[in-house]
């Protein structure tokens, strides 16, 4: 395939609308104008009133998802600059961690399983508290659908967002440990978003746990997996 | 000039993703390539093998706009209108409701552990 110029307009057209949300969150600060609610919206919006399927959206799409990959590994870099916080409050951050992701993985399985869903369904909203690259990553391989695991890693991550600070509050997490740990356990970038508004150290112990539950949760995503689908 | 930096640092990011990948399938680990990657980049700055400055910049600019990548995915969401139609709607719930207990579980650990070994070094 060379250029491309269904690919190249709908590659531009995420963009385009992408910049546009940015652009209007920043200014209001509204949570429904969040970029990634607001452009999915907006895209699927337009692939629906226009008949256009997905696969051809993807023909362009796909060259921004390609993206992630490199992104993830520069997560790499804001947890160096964290190391210091890291390993200073060492077995706190990885005991809180490690709880959460095992707590999210066996609840989501047990959940759905209680309700029967199947097992490609199960292994895609097994990963939804990682963040969206790992997770979708984590879900192609051990067989669950990856662009809705994506849209499972949204609901998480808006749950904690809207809802966290009250569930936080009301069990009296109130150090910067627990609210950080807290949020980026359970709710990726946009629970590491909530914390930026408590402060600097939140943020930081929310990165942290962001970055170190997508390496936790990769790795025990398949151990999940196998024991509970046995 | 600071283009050409920034650029010349995306390409090792890149380098770093593909050598992940490269590993990934050449000894069958049972982890995305990416986050291979991210563990190699982690331990190279670590082990001062590769400098902050050579990759900082290129980070910087990748991670302003990491919402953006993951856009095209979420728009998959127009293939499963069936599914949010029907049963699959119980999903949504499900999701918050373990999101609500890894939240819980994750924040009260930490700060318990935290104020436990915080009073053990007051005591010492």
């Amino acid at each position: 395939m060379a250029f491309n110029t269904t690919a190249a307009f709908f590659a531009a057209l995420t963009v385009v609308v992408y910049l546009l949300t940015n652009f209007l969150y920043l200014r209001y600060r509204k949570t429904l104008l969040n970029p990634v609610l607001a452009s999915t919206a907006i895209l699927a919006s337009i692939l629906v009133l226009g008949n256009i399927p997905y696969d051809t959206y993807m023909l362009g799409g796909s060259w921004i998802g390609t993206l992630l990959g490199p992104a993830v590994v520069a997560l790499a870099i804001p947890l160096y600059k964290q190391r210091e916080l890291l390993f200073t409050n060492l077995i706190p951050i990885i005991s809180g961690i490690a709880t959460g992701v095992v707590v999210g993985m066996t609840s989501g399985i047990l959940f759905t399983q209680l309700f029967r869903f199947s097992n490609e369904l199960i292994l895609t909203v097994l990963p939804k508290s990682l963040t969206t690259p790992v997770a979708m990553q984590v879900a192609s391989n051990l067989g669950g659908i990856p662009s809705l695991a994506a849209v499972f890693v949204m609901v998480a991550g808006f749950t904690g967002y809207i809802i966290g600070p009250l569930l936080l509050k009301w069990l009296h997490i109130d150090s910067p440990i627990g609210r950080g740990i807290g949020l980026g356990t359970s709710a990726h970038g946009m629970g590491t978003a909530k914390a930026f508004e408590y402060g600097q150290q939140e943020t930081s112990m929310s990165s942290v746990a962001m970055t170190l539950s997508a390496v936790l949760g990769a790795l025990l995503g398949p151990v999940a997996a196998w024991l509970l689908l046995l | 000039m600071k283009i050409i930096y920034i650029i010349l640092q995306l390409l090792a990011i890149t380098g770093f993703y593909l050598l992940g990948e490269e590993l990934q399938t050449l000894f069958n680990i049972p982890l995305p390539g990416s986050i291979i990657g991210f563990i190699l980049l982690f331990t190279a700055l670590m082990l001062k093998i590769y400098p902050l400055e050579w990759i900082d910049s290129g980070a910087h600019f990748l991670l302003a706009f990491l919402s953006l990548y993951f856009i095209p995915a979420t728009v998959g969401v127009v293939e499963y209108g069936e599914l949010f139609s029907g049963k699959g709607i119980l999903l949504i719930p499900l999701v918050m409701a373990s999101t609500f207990l890894t939240m819980a579980a994750a924040g009260w650990v930490s700060q318990y552990t935290a104020e436990k070994s915080a009073k053990r070094k007051e005591r010492s």
